[in-house]
């Protein structure tokens, strides 16, 4: 008999089709296989790099393991706030659940194969980190087979403590709440559940490494022989035992931190199958029936909604109410927006040190002569921010199986991505609009600079949301059939981060120009205002042409 | 029985498919060099098995896809030079109604009375009495979501209705509709197509077809074969068999 576990995570990872090439044009496909051949290679040998020149220093101190528990504490991190995404969405709310129930499947070999596939979509983020890693320092300590041959059973067991932690956390939690009527908001919840528990691990991280007195660390340092592994390992226990495993290799100790690590991962995924058995159907039967609570109190006020707007006006609309209403859109591309300044101001706050950076950033900016660096500072800030918001990036590709429906309303395509490109710069704008409140509040930043930045720094937003909506054009994923591989597994959110970080980069090294005010206001904005103009003629000749030859 | 597949009519139809193909990929031709005029006061029954190239062709008619080849006209227009004006004529109601699921009835609505450009006093009049038709008074302000598909199916053409087009363009709407709002769904293509207007719809379902239809068009792999009334079917086929039979025999005998 075949393991039906695996037959199921085989089918459903050939079903589900990971980056999106299917259906792309050969162009699409090329600038894929361009990016994946030299930016991430390009990354993973940053990481490399780094790698090597913290060994040469913390191998004097005999503290040279930490790397690599550091390494696998950041991947477990990572992966478990993935996770909690994955899980929700492909445990609980997958279209194919219920294609999947009627099957004559064990819960756990659907949990199991579940599982799997949330695993290998891991493996390709955690791989990143890992393996420029684990291969740097091999080679730079010069480490037997052996080393190799638990990294690869190292890597291959990363995700599965973490992930079960996740999923535990997620089937407990939809267990024992009935939540089938509040489908939406629980993805909602659950990403920001994971958005949070991301910042309280990096809290306690700085704790813990800022927590402990000066003569401890020190102490610790000084036993030298890979003392420090133990404290970096703190959330995620069994990173400690890959770790030195690693390190010790060679020896008896290696091996068993070895069995230990493996043992303990194994065990994690059983205790997660036997769990799942237990509750898993529990939690997921009935929550396809949408919650249909009918507002029969509520008739519907025609002489208040039925009023007619202009075409550009609705549409623009529609665009942002699904974008609020689908959690998966809402916490990519609506609530980043809103939330960039807790991410910023969140370390600030929990740092107990003597000199406050708050204080030191408020004294930075209020220099005189420093107002030209300052917007062209904001002008980088705004093109980050407009480049990692996905949503002009998806605009297209959201549509999915609908977009046939804009193909055969009555409205030009001009009109169509009029306004999809406003819905992504009005959630862009939030975004701008948060952080200059955030720095005229916090760090006192001169409110009619703070007016200046407003009126001028939409141009990058405008420039990172033409990008976003031209790279959708030509390389739309609209092969879905859940709403995360449109936005979470779009390779064109990637290129329109790089869209926006590569000016962005160049706008900074700008600053070491020190223009004035007027100069910095002057060659900004011509500059990004150019580059928008020639991107909107873009948009609507070949953009519009490209839009009516889609076919969903 | 190829000649057959010339369509009798030479009068000004309403809609007008010239030699019109549709290659998907490289190879399959799902829509073959096909003729077809579907003139204005009849209902117009589109026949074919699954994959005979129903939904392509309609979605070609609407502007969905394009064609590869050949010209499609809906009064006198042609829908690659003049989109736009071709688009405002046509409701559709496509084969699958799972669309906009996160808006809810209302929205569904008001937002395709602004696509169509309806007036306030217009679509006020038309929601109010569609809804009230349709039985779907109740549920305008829940998200269509938590609809069933018959309910999906009739927001869907309520939405084609609230902007009142000459021509309406059916993708198997009978699917899923239960008894009574299959009926009135009926007669509402009756009142159409009496007064003037164009109603072309597809289906497997013979019997649909039988008792709605004033001519029919059967497609088989891409390409029509056989167009006219049911009296001439009927006697082209002289055997007088049910419409089951005839259909059978020539999808059969194209293989």
């Amino acid at each position: 008999m075949k393991n039906k576990t695996l037959l199921l995570a085989k089918t459903l990872i050939k079903n589900g089709e990971g980056i999106g090439l299917k259906g792309s044009t050969a162009f699409a496909k090329a600038v894929v296989i361009l990016v994946f051949l030299i930016i991430i290679p390009m990354f993973m040998s940053g990481i490399a790099f780094v790698v090597a020149a913290l060994l040469g220093m913390l191998r004097q101190i005999g503290q040279e393991g930490i790397i690599l528990t550091w390494g696998l504490a950041i991947n477990s991190a990572v992966v478990f706030i993935f996770g909690i995404f994955y899980i929700i969405s492909t445990f609980y709310f997958s279209s194919d659940i219920e294609l999947l129930l009627p099957l004559p499947l064990k819960p756990r070999q659907i949990i199991g194969a579940k599982f799997i596939v949330v695993a290998v979509y891991e493996y390709l983020t955690t791989a990143v980190v890992f393996v420029p890693m684990w291969l740097t320092y091999g080679i730079k300590m010069g480490s037997g087979l052996l080393y190799y041959v638990y990294g690869l059973i190292i890597f291959l067991l990363i995700p599965f403590v973490p992930l079960t932690a996740a999923s535990i956390l997620i089937m407990l939690i939809m267990r024992f709440f009935n939540l089938s009527r509040h489908k939406d908001t629980v993805k909602v919840v659950g990403g920001m559940l994971g958005i949070f528990i991301g910042l309280g691990i990096n809290v306690v991280v700085q704790n813990v490494t800022t927590g402990m007195s000066q003569e401890q660390v020190m102490e610790l340092i000084q036993k030298g022989n890979n003392s420090l592994i133990g404290l970096a390992a703190g959330i995620f226990p069994t990173t400690r035992w890959g770790a030195e495993a690693l390190v010790f290799h060679a020896q008896l100790s290696g091996f068993i931190s070895f069995l230990l690590y493996t043992g303990f991962s194994i065990l994690f995924y059983y205790a997660l199958l036997w769990l799942g058995e237990l509750i898993y159907l529990r939690g997921v039967i009935g929550l396809s029936e949408a919650g249909s609570r009918r507002n029969r109190t509520k008739q519907v006020q025609l002489e208040k909604t039925a009023v007619k707007g202009s075409v550009i006006r609705t549409y623009t609309l529609v665009e942002l109410k699904l974008l609020f209403r689908t959690p998966i859109y809402f916490i990519n591309c609506v609530m980043i927006n809103f939330l960039y300044p807790v991410f910023f101001l969140f370390p600030l706050l929990v740092q107990n040190e003597e000199v406050s950076i708050i204080q030191e950033l408020s004294k930075a900016l209020n220099k005189p002569g420093t107002e030209g660096m300052i917007l062209a500072g904001s002008f980088a800030l705004a093109l980050f921010l407009g480049g990692t918001n996905a949503t002009t990036a998806t605009a297209i590709s959201r549509e999915g199986q609908e977009l046939f429906v804009k193909k055969y309303l009555p409205v030009s395509y001009r009109q169509q991505l009029t306004a999809k490109l406003l819905s992504g710069f009005i959630l862009g704008l939030v975004a701008i609009i948060m952080m200059v409140l955030f720095a005229v509040i916090v760090f006192n930043l001169e409110w009619w600079l703070g007016l200046i930045i407003l009126a001028t720094a939409w141009l990058p937003i405008l420039y990172t949301s033409l990008t976003g909506l031209l790279i959708d054009l030509y390389n739309p994923k609209l092969d879905w059939d859940n709403e995360q591989k449109a936005v979470k597994q779009n390779v064109n959110v990637v290129y329109n981060m790089l869209a926006g970080i590569l000016p962005a980069g160049l706008t900074i090294a700008f600053i070491g120009f020190a223009f004035n005010l007027v100069w910095a206001i002057i060659v900004l904005v011509g500059f990004y205002g150019l580059l928008s103009f020639i991107l909107a003629k873009l948009l609507y000749t070949i953009g519009v042409k490209r839009f009516c030859m889609l076919e969903g | 029985m190829r000649d057959g597949l010339k369509t009798e009519r030479n009068g000004k139809g309403m809609i007008e498919l010239t030699n019109v193909s549709k290659i998907y990929g490289s190879m399959v031709k799902a829509v073959d060099n096909l003729n077809l005029v579907i003139p204005d006061g009849e209902i117009f029954g589109f026949l074919g098995p699954n994959g005979a190239g129903k939904t392509t062709t309609i979605k070609m008619i609407t502007g969905v896809l394009n064609p590869n080849s050949g010209t499609i006209r809906v009064n006198g227009k042609d829908i690659q030079r003049e989109p736009l004006e071709v688009k405002k004529q046509i409701g559709y109601v496509p084969d699958n109604p799972n669309i906009f699921l996160r808006l809810k009835g209302i929205e569904y609505l008001n937002f395709m009375a602004d696509m169509y450009d309806v007036s306030t006093d217009e679509r006020k009049e038309r929601v109010e009495s569609l809804a009230k038709r349709f039985g779907m008074a109740d549920v305008l302000n829940d998200r269509i979501q938590s609809y069933s598909h018959g309910m999906r199916q009739k927001i869907i053409i309520m939405g084609v209705l609230v902007h009142n087009p000459s021509v309406w363009i059916l993708d198997e709407p009978m699917t899923g509709l239960d008894p009574r709002s299959s009926f009135m769904l009926k007669e509402m293509m009756r009142e159409h197509a009496d007064s003037g207007n164009t109603v072309f719809f597809s289906t497997h379902i013979l019997d649909v077809a039988e008792k709605l239809c004033d001519r029919v068009a059967i497609i088989n792999k891409g390409q029509i074969l056989f167009c006219g009334t049911l009296e001439e079917m009927r006697e082209h086929f002289k055997k007088n068999a049910s419409l089951e039979n005839i259909f059978l025999e020539l999808t059969e005998s194209e293989e």
